[in-house]
């Protein structure tokens, strides 16, 4: 079978692949697109650091065939990152040292970005159930939570 | 190899047409969280795969007293309704948020335990299942009869899930997950439980278990022990002796046979004494 043609809008910008059939959006945004920030872990859906927003809720780039998300609004870090400096809440992890390999940061930080777009003041326990998709093999979570948190008021006081 | 040809259908209509046409050759997906994971690792190599993402399942809706749930629905979709609680209650304590956007109801009713979280909650308040194929149409079975063994379903080849049909529950219900985390996390028992009692007697008593059997199972023999007593401490007790000795758990990286079953006598004791206690 062919290579198909699909379209979609990532980080705010119409794009056009060329994919085989059943090819991810992670294999698309990584190999296709070269935009790296969007890691590959698992690919099992277990580790959660492939995580990118489809139409504003956090979705599996691994396992999210790209020709199901035709037409809709995909993104990932390098759309939150502003040219200059940080994104508030890259700056707030690395304020508070949520950032250690770094490898989760990617997802994580999108999952934060989609908590606070909903919910601009979260609980500890709602920051807890929204990261539960997400492993972090190196800060033990405490400074994701405190970072998330420090988001929350960053952006509040923005 | 690798995947000759993805189909991703804008009907139920088209989806069966591409059933009949390509055969088993063709792998049937909805949210893709079981099915993608074995494409990824090269345990499963299907020639064809069809995403049902686009086919139109994905509505919920009451229709008189039953909630209709389209099999395509994602669970965070279910946990957005809140006709019947016990439902979102079991949405909560499935995968992370990712996994509850894509995985859907009808995905859930072909996950192999300890997977099965919902399917457990759907067993408890006898929801039917609508199958659909090109041939034969339209037929319904109960879930319970949905299930035949360890992956095997009453699904016939050119058939998909179209919905899942919930009657609202009469009487009172009760879940509980129990496993090593609190969140994402694969279940070492999960119980749920739907109670009618008339007076102070049970009249109707559902009691279903996850990650005990070859997939979600009614403690028929403590359901049946249950009626027409009254829900106190020492029937409870009884039950949850019986459930446990009823279940078929067997042991994998989460927790043994052994365990699983003096677990399953835990925590159905502690949801049916929650259930006298909302009282
Ligand atoms: C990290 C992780 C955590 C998880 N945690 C849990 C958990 O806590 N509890 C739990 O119960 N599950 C869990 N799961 C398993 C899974 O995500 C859910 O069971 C989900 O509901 C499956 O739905 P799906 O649509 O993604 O399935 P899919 O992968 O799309 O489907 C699996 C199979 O079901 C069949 N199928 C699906 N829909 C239809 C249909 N409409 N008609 C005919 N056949 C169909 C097909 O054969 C298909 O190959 C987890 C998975 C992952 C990766
Ligand atoms: S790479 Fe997607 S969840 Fe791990
Ligand atoms: S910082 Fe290393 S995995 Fe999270």
């Amino acid at each position: 079978m062919p290579s198909r043609i699909v379209a979609f809008n990532l980080n705010g910008r119409d794009v056009e692949v060329m994919v085989k059939p059943l090819t991810t959006l992670q294999t698309v945004l990584r190999e296709h697109l070269h935009l790296t920030a969007t890691k590959s872990g698992c690919r099992q859906g277990g580790c959660g650091t492939c995580t990118v927003l489809v139409n504003g809720e956090p979705m599996l780039s691994c396992l999210l065939p790209v020709e199901d998300i035709a037409g809709q609004k995909v993104v990932t870090l390098e759309g939150i990152t502003p040219i200059e400096g940080l994104h508030p809440i890259q700056q707030a992890f690395f304020d508070n040292y949520a950032i250690q390999c770094g490898y989760c940061s990617p997802g994580v930080i999108m999952v934060i970005k989609a908590l606070l777009d909903r919910n601009p003041n979260p609980t500890r326990q709602e920051i807890m159930d929204a990261i539960a998709g997400n492993v972090c093999r190196c800060t033990g979570y405490e400074p994701i939570l405190r970072a998330a948190e420090d988001a929350a008021r960053r952006l509040q006081s923005a | 190899m690798a995947v000759q040809d993805y189909f991703l259908p804008k009907s139920l209509d088209q989806a069966l047409d591409l059933l009949v046409e390509h055969g088993p050759s063709l792998l049937v997906m909805a949210g893709g969280t079981i099915a993608m994971p074995l494409i990824n690792d090269g345990v499963s190599m299907p020639e064809k795969v069809m995403g049902l993402r686009h086919a139109g399942l994905n509505t919920i809706r009451r229709d008189n007293g039953t909630l209709v749930i389209g099999a395509t629905a994602t669970l965070t979709q279910l946990g957005q309704q809140d006709y019947i609680p016990m439902l979102q209650e079991a949405v909560r304590h499935i995968g992370g948020w990712q996994i509850r956007n894509m995985g859907t109801v009808g995905g859930n009713l072909f996950a192999p335990p300890p997977a099965g979280d919902l399917a457990v909650a759907l067993l408890a308040l006898d929801a039917t299942v609508t199958l659909a194929s090109k041939k034969r149409g339209l037929r319904t079975i109960l879930l319970q009869e949905f299930f035949t063994g360890f992956m095997t379903t009453a699904l016939a080849p050119d058939e998909l899930v179209t919905e899942v049909r919930v009657p609202l529950p009469r009487g009172k219900t009760g879940y509980v997950k129990y496993a090593r985390k609190h969140a994402n996390t694969p279940a070492i028992v999960t119980v749920a439980t739907h109670i009618v009692t008339e007076g102070n007697k049970v009249v109707d008593a559902r009691l279903a278990l996850n990650a005990v059997g070859p997939h979600p199972i009614r403690a028929q023999r403590a359901e049946k022990l249950l009626v027409g007593l009254p829900l106190n401490a020492e029937n409870i007790s009884l039950a949850a002796k019986e459930a446990a000795a009823e279940c078929d758990p067997s042991t994998d990286a989460i927790a043994t046979d052994w365990y699983r079953r003096r677990m399953t006598e835990v925590f159905v004791r502690r949801v049916l004494e929650h259930l006298v206690e909302q009282e």
